[in-house]
């Protein structure tokens, strides 16, 4: 059944239109703009058709009329965006291989496209991170894994990628080996669409999914996005000083004095340094006090077993492990003078 | 078989043929393309296309004319929405629309939408599946007039 009349061609408008219909007719645009969520593109090659009906009474009944058809080719539309998988700097040291950064590629066109993937070294950072290949995530877990991965190789490896998904791109770099802490490295990945890249609107004739043109959308048909990486590196000085102490009461180093070693490491930088040990040979005409070994005041044993220190009867060893930026560990021992 | 339906056809056609004489309805699309002059001052151009892409803006055209010599009464005109266009708006004509496929019509700001957890939110332009305007008056003979509607390509 149909509702009161609401429509009406220039030549009868109609009083009953109510005030009701014109706010509605008025608040159209801003709800338009209210809409959320995009609906899926239309796919490349997919046709639009438009046809109106008109239904009438001449006196003769109900009589029900087509309009013509009007049909449009929908092109494909080339359009793609990059971003970075890596909010904060992925941290690095100098020299470092299969350093990883992370990227998203995601094909916002409307058709399945082939992508070129190249990385630029961006200006604005402190060194260029080397990098020696690109990897497409094969099995879309979001990290990398060289055994499963796809080794991107241009040309033939350009990855195919369906309207509006994405897929996650590995940028494999080493970091130059002169670097220093605090450093940091940015590397671009651009992507490019295959068909062709350009100003907005302009268009590949005879390109596009479904027979028809390729047309270059608000991207440009490529993209990029910056990962970087920040050096985080540690230095390690040793300071070592030595205090004779001898059976007279003095510091005259005479036979049988004792000799106090004391061996200062600093560890300094954003980073932190592991495996660190401090081995040191007993002097020669000197015989290491038995027991004699401590690491930040306490004693330790030396034999090679739970605490970390050790002498094996020409050395001694304090295994400190790890040690970040910043701090220190004092490591004593003490020898005779013979 | 074959000469009844022969005749049969026969006997429709020039009913058919006198209706389609009577009142037309022609129907046009265009694309609103943008296009900036030297000077920077934007144009909008309409073109009718024979390809788009998403996010074209497109204007549907209704002409419709009673060439015939009696007044049309209870003119209604009825557009599907192609499924690959989300309606923006109808301008100052006033259509009765449908959110579900034609079954209900009524004004926009009247109709609502079902959502997934039971309750309905207000019907948005893009919920639009159908586009009607119904004629209170006749159409006199040799009236004629225009209706129009934009959409976007999804």
């Amino acid at each position: 059944m149909m509702i009161a009349p609401v429509g009406g061609a220039k030549h009868r408008l109609l009083p009953s239109c109510s005030t009701i219909a014109l706010l509605a007719a008025l608040a159209l645009p801003m709800q338009a703009r209210a809409q959320s969520g995009n609906p899926p593109l239309t796919r490349a090659g997919t046709t639009i058709s438009n046809t109106a009906s008109a239904t009438f009474d001449t006196g003769g009944g109900s009589q029900t009329i087509d309009s013509n058809r009007v049909d449009m080719l929908v092109d494909e539309l080339l359009d793609v965006t990059v971003a970075s998988n890596n909010p904060t700097d992925v941290p690095t040291t100098p020299g470092a291989t299969q350093q990883v950064l992370g990227y998203r590629v995601t094909n916002t066109g409307n058709g399945p496209e082939n992508f070129v993937l190249n990385t630029v070294n961006a200006g604005g950072d402190n060194y260029d991170p080397v990098v020696t290949q690109i990897y497409v995530d094969a099995n879309g877990n979001g990290s990398f894994d060289p055994a499963t991965d796809t080794l991107y190789t241009p040309g033939s490896g350009d990855p195919l990628i369906q309207p509006e998904t994405g897929i996650t791109v590995f940028v494999i770099a080493t970091t130059p080996g002169n670097v220093v802490d605090g450093n940091r490295g940015i590397v671009s990945l651009v992507a490019a669409a295959k068909t062709g890249t350009g100003t907005p609107g302009s268009s590949f004739a005879g390109k596009g999914e479904g027979g028809g043109d390729a047309v270059v959308g608000l991207t440009g048909a490529d993209g990029a996005d910056d990962g970087a990486f920040a050096v985080n590196a540690a230095t390690v000085t040793l300071v070592k000083s030595a205090a004779v102490t001898n059976q007279l009461g003095g510091a005259d180093p005479v036979p049988g004095a004792t000799i106090t070693y004391t061996i200062v490491a600093t560890v300094a930088g954003s980073g932190s340094v592991s495996g660190l040990a401090v081995t040191d040979n007993i002097p020669a005409d000197t015989n290491y006090v038995p027991g004699s070994i401590t690491l930040g005041g306490g004693g330790l044993s030396d034999a090679p077993d739970g605490d970390a220190g050790d002498y094996n009867g020409t050395r001694i060893n304090v295994a400190l492990g790890t040690v970040a930026g910043g701090q220190t560990r004092t490591v004593t021992f003490q020898t005779k003078i013979k | 078989m074959r000469i009844a339906l022969i005749v049969l056809l026969a006997a429709l056609t020039p009913g058919a043929a006198l209706a389609a004489n009577q009142v037309a309805l022609d129907n046009s699309v265009f694309v609103e393309r943008v296009s900036t002059d030297a000077g920077g001052k934007q144009k909008i151009l309409l073109e009718e296309p024979k390809v788009v892409v998403p996010g074209d803006r497109l204007v549907f055209v209704l002409n419709y004319r009673n060439a015939g010599a009696q007044p049309a009464d209870k003119f209604v005109i009825t557009n599907p929405l192609p499924s690959a266009v989300r309606f923006a708006d109808a301008g100052d004509t006033r259509p009765l629309v449908s959110v579900d496929g034609g079954k209900q019509w009524g004004l926009l700001a009247d109709l609502s939408v079902p959502m997934t957890d039971g309750t309905r939110r207000a019907a948005q332009p893009a919920d639009v599946t159908h586009l009607r305007w119904a004629f209170r008056n006749p159409i006199p003979a040799g009236g004629t007039g225009k209706l129009m509607f934009r959409g976007v390509v999804k």
